[in-house]
């Protein structure tokens, strides 16, 4: 089994996927699907300005090479 | 998305009306998308609110006039009298590591294309992963909660992957271009490495 883990942000993105892992989908194609959610926003500095925010966003993990693949 | 009792119906009244979105995600470009074409530019007033559901609640406390959200949010909000202004759609995007070989992810997009196949041929049954995400369910239920009946089944639009085209690439380039959002200086080819889901998507046809 080939190991992938994947980031999970707005569950209506990942809808397919955690049906695929639910019902044995990646298993069958011999992948071992492990999913981390993306990182909570927690407290967020309101702005009008779009340069203000990191556009990283919660995809932390991505960019930090823990997983390898996410969806948005 | 505007409270029940909004004065506004429309987008066109939302000028200088604060509207609560997640900048640089997909409810900042799909706000500008759709509301550029009921205001000019210098009227839209979007302001930085983080998750779907800190949106929803700025919006459902007043903080704000409107906000953008996706679902489950959506059903909420409609059950709970809410008016939808304006809706839009845009193509997701899977986005793989540079190491991702191309067996691995056209293993994955056939897991994935089988899933989303089941979830077409009988949406409701598992919208229960919408409804119990441990992230929103608290949530959900301090608004009354949602079961699956209070979802428009066809909104939720989930289809075989395929690459994005040069054609939507470059669109999309320059409307970013166009609103700010990415240096004129940086490349659509530099960005965008097609070749691993023109493999997946080959291998997902066989």
């Amino acid at each position: 089994m080939k190991k992938v883990v994947s980031e999970i942000s707005g569950t209506v993105f990942s809808l397919p996927w955690l049906i695929a892992r639910d019902h044995g989908l990646f298993a069958a194609e011999g992948i071992d699907m492990a999913f981390v959610h993306a990182r909570p926003s927690g407290v967020v500095q309101h702005t009008e300005n779009p340069a203000d925010v990191n556009p990283v966003l919660g995809h932390v993990a991505f960019e930090e090479a823990r997983v390898s693949i996410y969806r948005a | 998305m505007v409270r029940p009792d909004s004065p506004h119906s429309y987008p066109g009244t939302l000028g200088n009306k604060p509207i609560a979105v997640q900048f640089h995600a997909g409810s900042h470009y799909v706000a500008l998308r759709l509301l550029e074409g009921y205001l000019p530019k210098e009227k839209l007033k979007l302001v930085h609110y983080g998750s779907p559901q800190q949106r929803f609640e700025a919006m459902w406390h007043g903080a704000v006039d409107a906000c953008a959200v996706m679902e489950p949010w959506i059903a909420l909000g409609e059950k709970l009298g809410c008016k939808t202004l304006c809706e839009g759609h845009y193509l997701g995007a899977e986005n793989a590591s540079d190491d991702m070989d191309e067996a691995t992810f056209a293993a994955i997009n056939r897991a994935v294309a089988r899933a989303v196949d089941m979830f077409n041929a009988d949406k409701r049954r598992y919208l229960h992963y919408l409804i119990d995400d441990p992230r929103s369910a608290a949530a959900l239920a301090r608004y009354g909660g949602l079961t699956p009946d209070d979802f428009h089944l066809p909104r939720l639009r989930y289809v075989q992957a395929t690459p994005y085209t040069d054609e939507i690439v470059a669109d999309t380039y320059h409307w970013m271009v166009r609103w700010g959002l990415i240096s004129s200086a940086a490349c659509p080819a530099d960005l965008v490495d097609n070749r691993l889901p023109a493999a997946a998507t080959a291998s997902a046809a066989d």
